[in-house]
């Protein structure tokens, strides 16, 4: 390879590696939620829908609920009805704080999560 | 130790995607050159056409080998933390339609190194093929494909922005290969003028199919400043304006020189074509993993936010910390600070910021001091200003003694500890590389080495800082506070982009026609310096 060849390859492998970002985030984003956030609900059962703004793989996505006690539990994903929702139950909760975890797998590969703090009375 | 998983993949996907998007960029590039710009040729110029085929055949295959490898990569990435954090085994990924299209594009790609590599015969049906293959299976993974509404018309959209993208940007690292391989201006002047006939069809249908996405994901106008994908739409769109004027000159050269007159200059300006033009499909990558600007309507930031954080005030120079009284209540007098709903900053916040508008005014002040020599050595009136790369001594000094804030001189630490702190560590390594950069650009302005390949290490550093600037976070937390610091971060990388292959073209043109990049650059950094010097936080 001459001199001028090996400089344009090394150019080209440099500009795409030095251009690597800080982080990036994924762009599935929660649109709307029951629970919605910081919000007080009646237990001690509880029907969650999480509505997104894109297509989501809900076989690969999951929830898990965190209770006052700081215990956490998985909740089941039930069958998708709708591409962007993810809708599931809880039952048995009590009065406290909870936080509702997600994590989503979009359709595009891109894996996003949060949190929903609520409260039961 | 999950949730640090999940950040680093999100660290590995933008980087992942946008090798993706180069490799497949430069393969559909590849093949229409292959195929098409260099399939046949006059007898006169078959010996030329046939050396800069086989050439191009090696970086085709080297392309489609690099998609496999990228590829691979971001199979395992996603997969591991899909494993890890959502508890499947790998019968549960295979069936993800990330893990689907992934595996598509890895396999077509290798199909595609293997053809290219030693089964040419059928290339001129089997490239095209394999090409929308990979296309269409990288679409299954981008925006237009996770949509739940207008999917049919934002599919096509994307596949004709992906394949015009493709021909034209991906098509320009052959086209510089070509010219290199053929040693004669005939064939060089032929190839040219054939990439120059593809680039002109993509070019309208690339701005068609991008004008038309833009207003399907945006949404508004008050979007385009309001939302991080407004801006970077921004971006990507000003810095295409600077690749068609680039391209619109080696149009009109290829249809008005002379080949001995026009080929040198063309040369060059191709070199900056393929620099910009990897940079935009670099923010192109940037830009898919954030959401459409139609999904964030309601966390746009609006004009008047705007106004308040970039409306022009005296740059901070000094580092006057907030300090409350044993109470906790902030002494009168004090700075005040708000955020972009105008709601009060707590203390360590306003200190937070306070240092780091300090930092960019004094970076600032320093670039706008560069830049301003820069334009009065153009003049050639004045020749001590040549002498301005010694500020980036200044720059070095700063970082070397006052970028630290919590060690010696300005705090308490020692000078020498500090080093063992990785941010502090980079830092000054950086602080060495402005040393570097000054001894540089000083021994070519004083020596006149300009055809030392040094000379490109500038230049070439500036426009990676700017692509970097450009292909940074996009956090969906704090969205407003987040966008507002893009709005003013993007706009300096866009600049430093222009401004790195502007001295590129300086430094490579020939002598005559150097005066208008010559006069860009130091432009540029006066606008990089007025930016920093008015850079805000709060």
């Amino acid at each position: 390879m001459t001199p001028t060849r090996s400089w344009i390859s090394i150019f080209l492998v440099v500009l795409a590696v030095a251009s690597a970002p800080e982080t990036c985030w994924a762009h599935a984003i929660l649109m709307e939620s029951t629970p919605k956030i910081n919000s007080t609900v009646k237990g001690p059962d509880l029907d969650i829908v999480l509505r997104y703004n894109v297509r989501i793989d809900a076989q690969r996505s999951t929830l898990h609920m965190v209770a006052p006690n700081g215990t956490v539990s998985s909740l089941a994903i039930a069958k998708q009805i709708s591409q962007d929702r993810l809708q599931s139950h809880a039952a048995g909760l009590t009065s406290g704080a909870y936080k509702l975890q997600w994590q989503v797998l979009a359709s595009d590969g891109h894996i996003s999560r949060g949190e929903i703090p609520f409260a039961v009375n | 130790m999950i949730l640090k998983l999940v950040d680093l993949f999100a660290f590995f996907s933008v980087l992942l995607r946008a090798g993706t998007l180069v490799f497949q960029s430069v393969l559909v590039g590849g093949v229409i050159f292959v195929l098409w710009v260099a399939g046949q040729a006059p007898g006169r110029l078959a010996s030329g056409i046939d050396r800069i085929r086989t050439s191009c055949w090696k970086l085709l295959t080297f392309s489609a080998i690099g998609l496999a490898v990228v590829q691979v990569l971001y199979l395992f990435v996603d997969s591991s933390v899909l494993m890890a954090t959502a508890g499947l085994g790998i019968d549960g990924i295979v069936g993800a339609n990330f893990f689907i299209s992934g595996s598509i594009v890895f396999i077509t790609a290798l199909v595609t190194a293997v053809i290219a590599g030693s089964f040419r015969q059928i290339a001129h049906w089997a490239l095209p093929v394999l090409v929308l293959v990979i296309i269409g299976a990288s679409l299954m993974t981008n925006h237009a494909a996770s949509r739940l509404e207008g999917r049919p018309l934002l599919i096509a959209l994307s596949s004709m922005h992906e394949l015009t993208a493709g021909v034209w940007i991906g098509g320009l690292p052959f086209l510089v290969l070509g010219l290199l391989q053929a040693k004669d201006v005939d064939t060089e002047w032929y190839v040219s003028q054939r990439f120059s006939r593809a680039a002109l069809v993509s070019v309208g249908l690339l701005l068609l199919s991008g004008t038309l996405m833009s207003i399907l994901y945006i949404g508004g106008w008050g979007a385009v400043l309001g939302t991080g994908y407004g801006v970077m739409v921004s971006a990507k769109a000003a810095m295409l304006v600077a690749l068609l004027a680039l391209g619109g000159a080696n149009y009109l050269l290829l249809r008005n020189a002379t080949k001995e007159e026009g080929l040198p200059r063309l040369r060059r300006m191709i070199e900056a074509e393929v620099g910009i033009g990897i940079t935009i499909i670099l923010t192109a990558a940037s830009l898919a993993s954030q959401p459409p600007a139609v999904d964030q309507l309601n966390q746009t930031v609006n004009l008047q936010q705007i106004y308040q954080r970039f409306k022009p005030v005296p740059p901070r120079l000094t580092y006057h910390y907030v300090v409350d009284d044993p109470k906790g209540n902030r002494t009168a007098g004090q700075v005040k600070g708000y955020d972009a709903d105008g709601l009060p900053l707590t203390t360590y916040q306003i200190n937070n910021a306070i240092e780091s508008e300090s930092n960019h005014h004094w970076m600032g002040l320093i670039v706008l001091a560069m830049g301003l020599m820069a334009l009065l050595a153009r003049t050639g009136k004045a020749p001590w200003a040549e002498y301005w790369p010694l500020l980036l001594m200044g720059i070095a000094a700063f970082i070397f003694l006052l970028a630290d804030t919590e060690s010696w001189p300005v705090g308490p630490k020692s000078y020498w500890v500090a080093w063992a702190n990785p941010e502090v560590f980079q830092h000054r390594l950086a602080g060495f590389v402005c040393v570097g950069f000054a001894f540089f650009e000083l021994r070519i302005r004083k020596q006149r080495r300009e055809n030392d390949r040094l000379t490109l290490v500038f230049p070439l550093m500036c426009a990676l800082g700017g692509a970097v600037l450009l292909t940074h976070s996009h956090p969906t937390t704090n969205v407003k506070e987040n966008l507002l610091v893009e709005l003013s971060h993007v706009p300096l990388g866009v600049t430093a982009v222009l401004a790195g292959w502007s001295r590129w073209l300086e430094l490579r043109l020939p002598q005559a026609h150097r005066a208008i990049p010559s006069w860009i650059w130091p432009a540029c950094f006066v606008l990089i310096g007025l930016g920093l010097l008015n850079y805000r936080e709060m």
